[in-house]
Parts: C-alpha cells; structure tokens; sequence
C-alpha cells in the first residue's frame, strides 16, 4: 500500500473532526440535558437535598446570647 | 381601701368618647380636636378655644364595616376607631389632628380624612360641616434635626390650621398658658400615681388607669377640678391591713385604653403600679419644661420627641436604651415583674416584646410575661390562666431568693 | 390525512406549536412534572427559538454564571459561601429554572428581551454575594480584610444612590436583597427557614413576612459578616423599623437610621430628609474617614438618569404599541433591582441589548404578545413566591400584564447641576422607595392606579392583596368601592409575600380562573394550564 505522504495535512484534519466529533457530541449531550431537563432534576433529587441536609445539621450560634449592650454606640447626631 | 369618690363619676365618662364633660366643653363653644397617638402632642389641641380628645372606642367588640374597608388583619383598635366613627361616634369632633405614627391608625385616620380628589370618594365619614383632619410628620429620630422639623410640622399642620379653621389663639402666650393646665393635669396624675410606689399602695392599678385615661378624653379645665379632689382625697386614703395582691408588675406594651385588662391582671394577683403603654401615663404626663426665652413650640416638638420611648424611634441608641428604661421604671416602683402586652397585629409591639422578654429577664434580671391581646379582650380565660401562672412564677422566684 | 399531519408535526417542528387551543396549542401544562414543576422535557419552541434557548440563554447563562463567580470573588469564595450559608447553596444553584418559569412560551423577541434582564439580574446577585464572600470575616478566619473595611451594610430599601460620592471607595452590599428577596423568586423554600426561626423565638405570625424573614436571617446566624457599618430606615413599614431593632442585637454593629417619611408630598418634609441624608454622609465620613465627592455623585446620578430615561422609552412603547417585547415578570424585576440598587455597568450593557430588540420590534411592528386579549396593570406589592404568574396569566387566558407599581415608583430623573436640587431629588427619590409610595404610602398615592391605568391604555387591574400588609389591607374596601363605581374589571391575588404557605400558588390561578370564567365569561387559550400541582416547585 501506498503510504500518505501529507502525513502533517492528514493529522491536522484529523484533529479538526475530532474536535468537531468531540464539540458534537458534547453539544448533543448539553442539548439531552438541557431538553430533558437533566439539570434541574439532578438539583432538586439530588443536590438540594444534600444541601439541605448539610444546613439542617449545622451547628448554629444561639443568636439569642448575643450581648445587648444599652450604652455601646453613641448617638449619631452630627448636627448638635 | 375606701372607694374613691369620682370613681364611678370617672367610669362612666369612660363609656363614650362624646361623655358629659365633653358635651358640656362643646356647650361652651368649644371646639373638640380628636388624636390617637401620644406623638401629637395634646397640649396644642388644649388651647383657649378647644380641646383634645384621646379617640377610644370603647365597648366595640365587632367592627364589621371597619372590616369591610380595613379587612380582618389590621389592629383591632384601628378597625374599632373606623366602626365608631361610621355609627356617628365620632360626629362631635371639629379636627383630627394626625400623625402616621403606625400603619393602622394612619389608614382610620385617612377615611375620615376628606380628601376632595378625583380618584378617590370622600366618605364623609364624621358627619360635621366644619370637620377637617389633618396630618403632620413625625420623625423617627430624637436628635436636633429632628426636633427643629417636627416644630415645623406643628406650626403647619397644627396651629396654622386651628387657626385658619376655628380662629383658635396659637400665640406664645396661649401655647404657654396651655402648657400650663397640662402642666398642673400631670402634676396632680403623677402625685396620685406616686402612692404606687408605696410598699402596700393606696391606689389600684385599675384606678389609676381610669383616672389617666379620663386626663386624656375629657376636657382638661373640665376634669382639672375632680382631679384635684382625687388628690386630696388620696392623702388620707388607707391601704387595706393586708395586702391583696402577691407581687407587682410594670405593665409595658402597645396601646391600651381598656381598664378592665388592668382589672384583669390585678384579679389574678398582680397589682399593676406602673403603665409604660400608650395612652399610659410614664411619658405622657411628664411635666413640659418651657425654659424664659425659649421657642414653647420648639420646646413642646422636642418635649414630646425626647419623653416618648415608642418603639417607633430608630435611632441606635435609643433602640437599646428604652429596654433599659423599663427595667429602671420596675425599680422605682418596686416592681417584681414585667407585662409585656402587645396587640394583635401591632407590628412595632410584636418585635419589641420578643426583644424585651429576653433581654429583662437575661439581662436586668426580670421574670417577664409576655402577651399578645386583643383591643378589647373578651378572651380573658386564657390571659387569666397566663397572669395566674406569671404571679404563681413570681413567687416561686421569691421563695427561692429568700424574700 | 396523514400528510396533513406529517405537515403540521413538521410546522410545528420548525415554528413551534401554536398557543391557543383551537389552533392544536401547545399544552404547556403537559410538561410539567408534578408536584414538583420539573419539566418532562423543556418546551419545543421551533428550530430557531429553541436554539435560541439553549445557547443564548441556558448555556450562556451557566457559562457566564461560572464566569462571574470567577471574575467577582473568585471559586474558593463561593464554594466557602454556599457551604456556609444555605441562602446561596439552596436557592441559586437551580436558578435557570427561574429563567424557564418567567420565560415559559415565550417566543422570538419577547423571549430574548426578557431574557437579557435576567441575565442582569444574576450577574448583579453574584456580583453581590461574592462581595459578601470576600469580605466575610466568618469565611476568613475571623480577619477583616480590606474589603470589609471598604464595605458599608444597608437594608435593602435603602437606595444604593446615597452611597454614589464614595463609588469606588466604598462599595454598598444590601444586606437582604440577596439573602432574602431574590431568593424567593428563584428557590421558595428556603426562605420558609428563616420565617420559622423569628416566629420560633416568640414573634407573631402576622407581621409582614417579608421583615419577618428579613429577621429569621439573623436568627438563623445566616448573614455574613461582611462589613464595619450598617445603614438603616424604616421602609416600607411598622414591620421593617422593627426588623432593623432586632437585626441591630444581632448585628452589633455602628448603626445609621435614615428616615423615610410617608407624607412626602410636604416640602418641609423633603427639606427634613435632605438634611437627614447630609446626616447619613456625615456618618459615612465619621465611620470610613473617606471624604464625601461631589464629583462622584454627580457622574453617577448622570449614570443612573441614563437608565431612567431609557425606560421611559420602554414605557412609551409599552403604552402606545403593541410592540414591547418584555414580559410582565421581566419588567417588574428588572426595574425594582435596578432603580433599588443604584447604577451599575449591567445595567447599562443590558439596555443596550434591549434597546436593539425594541428598535427592531418597533420598526418592524412585531407584536411579541399576539394573544394578548386584555392590557393588565398589577398594583401594589406582588407575591415574590410567584411573581412569574403573570407568566402564566398570558399564556392560561391572554391576560399580558403591561405594567405594575414597582416600576413605576421612581418615575424621575435627578437633577445635577446644584448641591441643592441634587440633594432635593434625592431625598425624593429616597422617599418613592418601593412600597412606600403606593402601598403603605399617604392612601392617594395609592389611587395613582387610575391615571396609570390611563397612562399605559390598560382595560384590567390585577390587584395584589398582601394579606399581612396592614396599609393595603386598611384601604381593601375603598378600592373595592371604587372599582365597582368606575365598572373596572379588577382581581385580587392574595398572597403573603415570600410566604407559599399562606396562599399557594396553585390558589392563586384557581382565583384568576374563576373570575375569567365567572366574570368575563371568557375560555381558557392554553386549558392544560388550568389546573396543575406545582407545590413543591422551587
């Protein structure tokens, strides 16, 4: 068999339609996700959930201690 | 105790807003300016020539027709105001005086507000030719700039109008000669009112509040005189040789002009010596000091802005001090705790009683009972059961520290 | 037979299906999951919008998202905040469902129009929140960093205008907007944690939800720590002073109040504010030690006139064409975010845009709601859970929802050649603050309805009735009055602001419905959306 001789030619169209096969398929999957809604199913199954987990089992302050100091801030009348 | 003399005379001045003094004031030629909040300061509708009325519209359980143009989720006093005000109740006044001091009272104060716009019907609601309702703006702040605006409101949309409308004398000798009836009013309520602070007082929190709120709806040179007697007269009264009450309490919070609630309290056990509310007498019968030289209506905008400890005001530090403020007032009357009552639907009141029952019991050391209610309270099983539990709380307190 | 519906699939392929019924409409309410809003497939709108869709909007807008994080704050920051505060993590993450739920059967220009103000609107809210991360001494060990000393706290209400002479210096974060109001347009459910946490430490249910939840935050310990100082007032309502009383025990914080009177039809009373907003300038000085710069304002407020008089081209088109390609929820959300917030260059890269689409549909006399079968003006506050209703009211009946209160409230320029007019326009600015001026404002404001109604040619009010909003409740039957004596065709929409709970969604159309059958006798274009469950819908 005769072998190509346009060895750097043939690579470059071979890179080209890999990256147009790759940017197809990738835009053919970004399109299934965004038709199907995949994006908004996995965050209210699976994502929101999690989170919301996460938040509930937080440790939070008890707000309710913070100091309540009468005389800490001054009265901000700049025109006495 | 004895029975005070004027106290069935003064309760029954209670039972409407259009009460004998007032007709009497009227017979007189005296023109009736109505108000609801304590930021309008009273002592300005007091000048020769007419007089203020604090709006109550007592024993109206069912405003219907408030209802209808204020709907079921506005404060009950409001909606109660407007129905009284749709019966004809109100058909005496010459002048609401108003202020947007709270959502709820502004809106009855617009219905009666004849309006003469196109988009709008005036309803006529106060059925008098000379009626006129006018509005000033009262500041959220209690500093210079603040006092110096609300002088301004008052001179125009206070006296200018009283003026314009009635020929009332605002001069700086009527103004001051009307600070001065106010001025011997609350000398004579904080001389009654100081038997309170006794360690067994000679007056009851009921009485108190009856007389106070008889200062604020009837007619000042009217009432001045059974006032006076009722001074006298408590110079001599005798406490009961045992004490009929288990502790005593400050009762704070938003408007109240329903003695019975006192009653209430006090027949649960709690003698009620102190009335940090509206309509209550701490701020409003403090004593107006006019200084030789000073502008009285300056002096007046910036009495009724500094006295008053509304949550309404904004400013920082006065955020924080009037909580202080009320555990101060439970010392000097040698209270045991603190009732804090807001009524249904009274925003400024729901936020200030969540903060106040945490920081006076955390923070000043207070038992606190915290309580929403109605204008008129015809649910009183359940406060009943509250208040019990609150003086049985009280005591268990005291036991436990010796007392 | 079979051709012609080979024929139709394939029209329908191309161009969409058709919005009414008669036509064999689209059906909307079919793709819905239920009861959780998800779609079975998003909306086949033809080749050309569908594509649209997907690049222009959807993808676009996740790309750009990323982007923006990156650019404002960076990856770390973000990841930090949503870890650490469930207002971010749980409400902005699935916020392209807010896009597809305001921009539901909308087609060509209408779509794309309204598409570029919720772009602006995110990348306003990123730009906000990673602010709020960057500088939040809880996400940095406890250490204030130099944009929290360049930082300056203030309730959302507070016009982001009175910041404008330290532009650069200072940067103003609203304190709720982001935390609190936008969420509940994109994710409802998260906002039911914080009115349950100020209602679990003894607050009453009646309040006005919206201060309640602007409460619970601080409750819950879910605000960052972002900045030295805090600026305060007290709009729009009873509620909102108090909300700032106990946001201040929470805070702990310096803490400015600027006031906000109601009766500002009063000189005296502007004369009173603008004094207070000198106030607020000396605060700002005394708490940063940046001086106050004249110049700044005034480039700024020439900015911001900019984008006023651009809208009101928008509403000139509005009025007098059927050529304005923004929906009703666009419009109202965009505007009030805007004129709240201040200029910012968004803003003004998002008019650009939309000015083309709205030169195009006016040149070519495209009318972007064909359907449309009664011009409805909104009034008063809407309900946030669901402000994309008037979504669905035009696609359900026709009902193309021209305009609403929150845009119209700051209907004004500021002038700029003197201190003095400048800071007299500002203090009247101040004063129309949302809800202010038409809701809990004096009562005649609230009867501006009718000149507006004019004003923009509509034949319906949609009425919003804020249940726990006592200055709309206090005037419920006047309005009722006044409707029945000028034979308006007007329905209410009950809601409690942010909360679901009180009035659902669902409870909100089966009210629409019945009164477009009961009263105006009129059939339904689109009956799949009728009646569907979308209570657990973001």
């Amino acid at each position: 068999m005769k072998k190509c001789k346009c060895t750097c030619g043939c690579k470059v169209k071979k890179l080209i339609f890999k990256v147009l096969g790759i940017a197809l398929v990738a835009n053919a999957a970004l399109f299934a996700v965004f038709f199907f809604d995949l994006d908004g199913k996995l965050l209210f199954n699976v994502v929101e959930p999690f989170l919301k987990k996460h938040y509930d089992d937080m440790d939070r302050k008890d707000t309710l201690k913070t100091p309540y100091s009468m005389d800490k801030f001054p009265k901000y009348d700049y025109n006495s | 105790m004895k029975d005070l003399k004027h106290l069935i005379y003064f309760e029954n001045l209670l039972q409407e807003a259009n009460n004998d003094l007032v007709k009497q004031a009227k017979a007189d030629g005296k023109r009736a300016v109505g108000y609801t909040c304590y930021f309008m300061p009273e002592v300005l509708l007091d000048l020769p020539g007419c007089f203020s009325v604090r709006l109550r519209a007592p024993r109206c359980t069912s405003p219907d027709i408030a209802t209808y143009y204020m709907s079921g989720r506005v404060c009950h006093y409001a909606r109660s105001l407007l129905e009284r005000a749709l019966e004809g109740g109100f058909n005496f006044l010459d002048a609401e005086m108003a202020t947007e001091t709270c959502t709820a009272t502004c809106r009855f104060q617009e219905h009666l507000q004849q309006k003469h716009l196109d988009s709008v019907d005036d309803m006529r609601i106060i059925d008098n030719d000379d009626f006129f309702c006018e509005f000033s703006d009262v500041p959220f702040k209690n500093n210079e700039i603040a006092y110096e605006h609300y002088a301004e409101q008052l001179r125009a949309h206070v006296l200018k109008p009283l003026n314009e409308h009635f020929g009332i004398d605002v001069s700086d000798e009527a103004i001051l000669k009307a600070v001065e009836q106010q001025n011997e009013v609350s000398r004579l309520i904080n001389e009654i009112g100081d038997y309170r602070k006794l360690d067994n007082p000679t007056i009851t929190g009921y009485e108190f509040h009856v007389i106070q709120l008889v200062s604020l709806a009837c007619p000042k040179y009217l009432i001045l005189h059974y006032l006076r007697e009722t001074a006298e007269e408590m110079k001599t009264r005798e406490p009961d040789q045992k004490k009929d009450f288990r502790c005593k309490v400050v009762l704070a919070g938003s408007e109240n002009d329903d003695p019975d609630f006192t009653k209430l309290i006090e027949s649960c056990g709690a003698r009620v010596v102190c009335d940090r509310y509206c309509y209550g007498a701490v701020e409003s019968r403090q004593i107006i000091d006019i200084k030789e030289g000073e502008d009285p209506v300056y002096a007046i905008a910036k009495h009724y802005l500094t006295t008053s400890n509304c949550p309404r005001f904004m400013p920082q530090d006065e955020m924080r001090a009037r909580k202080k403020r009320i555990a101060e007032l439970a010392k000097e009357y040698h209270a045991d705790g603190v009732i804090i009552a807001s009524n249904k639907f009274c925003e400024y009141w729901s936020y200030e009683r969540v903060i106040d029952t945490v920081i006076l019991n955390r923070d000043f050391g207070l038992p606190v009972c915290s309580i929403e209610k109605e204008y008129i309270n015809s649910a009183s099983g359940q406060l009943r059961t509250r208040f019990q539990a609150f003086v049985e709380s009280v005591e268990i307190k005291q036991i436990q520290e010796g007392k | 037979m079979a051709k012609k519906s080979v024929t139709k699939a394939l029209k329908d392929f191309w161009y969409g299906k058709p919005h009414t019924a008669e036509e064999g409409g689209r059906r909307i309410g079919e793709l819905y999951e239920q009861p959780n809003g998800l779609f079975k497939h998003r909306e086949w709108r033809g080749v050309k919008d569908t594509m649209y869709y997907f690049y222009m909007i959807w993808l676009y807008n996740y790309i750009f998202m990323v982007k923006d994080v990156m650019v404002m704050g960076g990856l770390v920051n973000f990841a930090k905040g949503v870890w650490r505060y469930r207002w971010v993590g749980q409400t902005y993450l699935p916020v392209l469902h807010w896009f597809d739920r305001g921009l539901e059967g909308m087609r060509g220009e209408a779509m794309k129009a309204s598409a570029w103000h919720y772009r602006a609107m995110v990348s306003s809210t990123i730009r906000q929140f990673q602010r709020m991360f960057a500088s939040d001494t809880r996400l940095h060990g406890g250490k204030q960093n130099d944009k929290y000393k360049h930082n300056i706290a203030h309730n959302e209400t507070v016009w982001g205008g009175v910041f404008y002479p330290w532009d650069g210096e200072i940067t103003g974060v609203p304190l709720e907007m982001i935390p609190y109001f936008v969420t509940c347009h994109v994710n409802s459910h998260t906002v039911l944690n914080y009115i349950d946490a100020v209602q679990s430490i003894g607050l009453p249910g009646d309040p006005c939800p919206m201060c309640q939840a602007e409460s619970g935050i601080f409750v819950l310990d879910d605000v960052p720590d972002y900045a030295p100082a805090v600026v305060t007032c007290n709009e729009a309502c009873d509620a909102s002073v108090s909300t700032s009383t106990l946001q201040d025990w929470f805070f702990d914080k310096p803490l400015f109040s600027l006031p906000m009177p109601m009766l500002f039809d009063d000189p005296l009373v502007k004369k009173y504010v603008m004094r207070e907003i000198e106030e607020l300038w000396k605060f700002v000085e005394d708490q940063y030690g940046i001086p106050f710069s004249w110049e700044k304002l005034v480039k700024k407020l020439e900015q911001q006139n900019e984008l006023q008089r651009f809208e009101w081209e928008k509403w000139d088109v509005a009025a007098h064409s059927d050529y304005y390609p923004v929906n009703g929820v666009a419009q109202a959300l965009y505007r009030i975010y805007q004129t709240q917030y201040g200029d910012w260059e968004i803003w003004h890269v998002t008019d650009k845009k939309v000015r083309k689409i709205l030169e195009k549909c006016v040149s070519k006399k495209i009318n972007s709601f064909p359907q449309t079968r009664h011009r409805v003006i909104a009034w008063s506050c809407a309900p946030l859970y669901y402000s994309n209703w008037c979504t669905w009211a035009y696609n359900c009946w026709g009902l193309n929802v021209i305009i609403n209160m929150d845009s119209l409230m700051f209907d004004m320029t500021i002038r700029t050649d003197s201190y003095e007019n400048a800071l007299e326009d500002m203090a009247q600015y101040h004063m129309w603050a949302p809800m202010r001026r038409m809701a809990v404002g004096g009562m005649h404001h609230m009867f501006e309805l009718w000149d507006y109604m004019k004003r923009f040619n509509c034949d319906m009010v949609a009425m919003y009735d804020q249940l726990q909003c006592k200055g709309v409740q206090g005037l419920h039957g006047l309005f009722e009055d006044e409707f029945r004596k000028r034979n308006i065709n007007a329905f209410w929409i009950p809601h409690a602001l942010p909360d679901s709970r009180t009035v659902s969604r669902a409870e909100i159309r089966r009210l629409i419905n019945d009164y477009m059958t009961t009263v105006m006798h009129e059939e339904p274009l689109d009956p799949s959306l009728l009646d569907f469950d979308d209570s657990m819908t973001w």
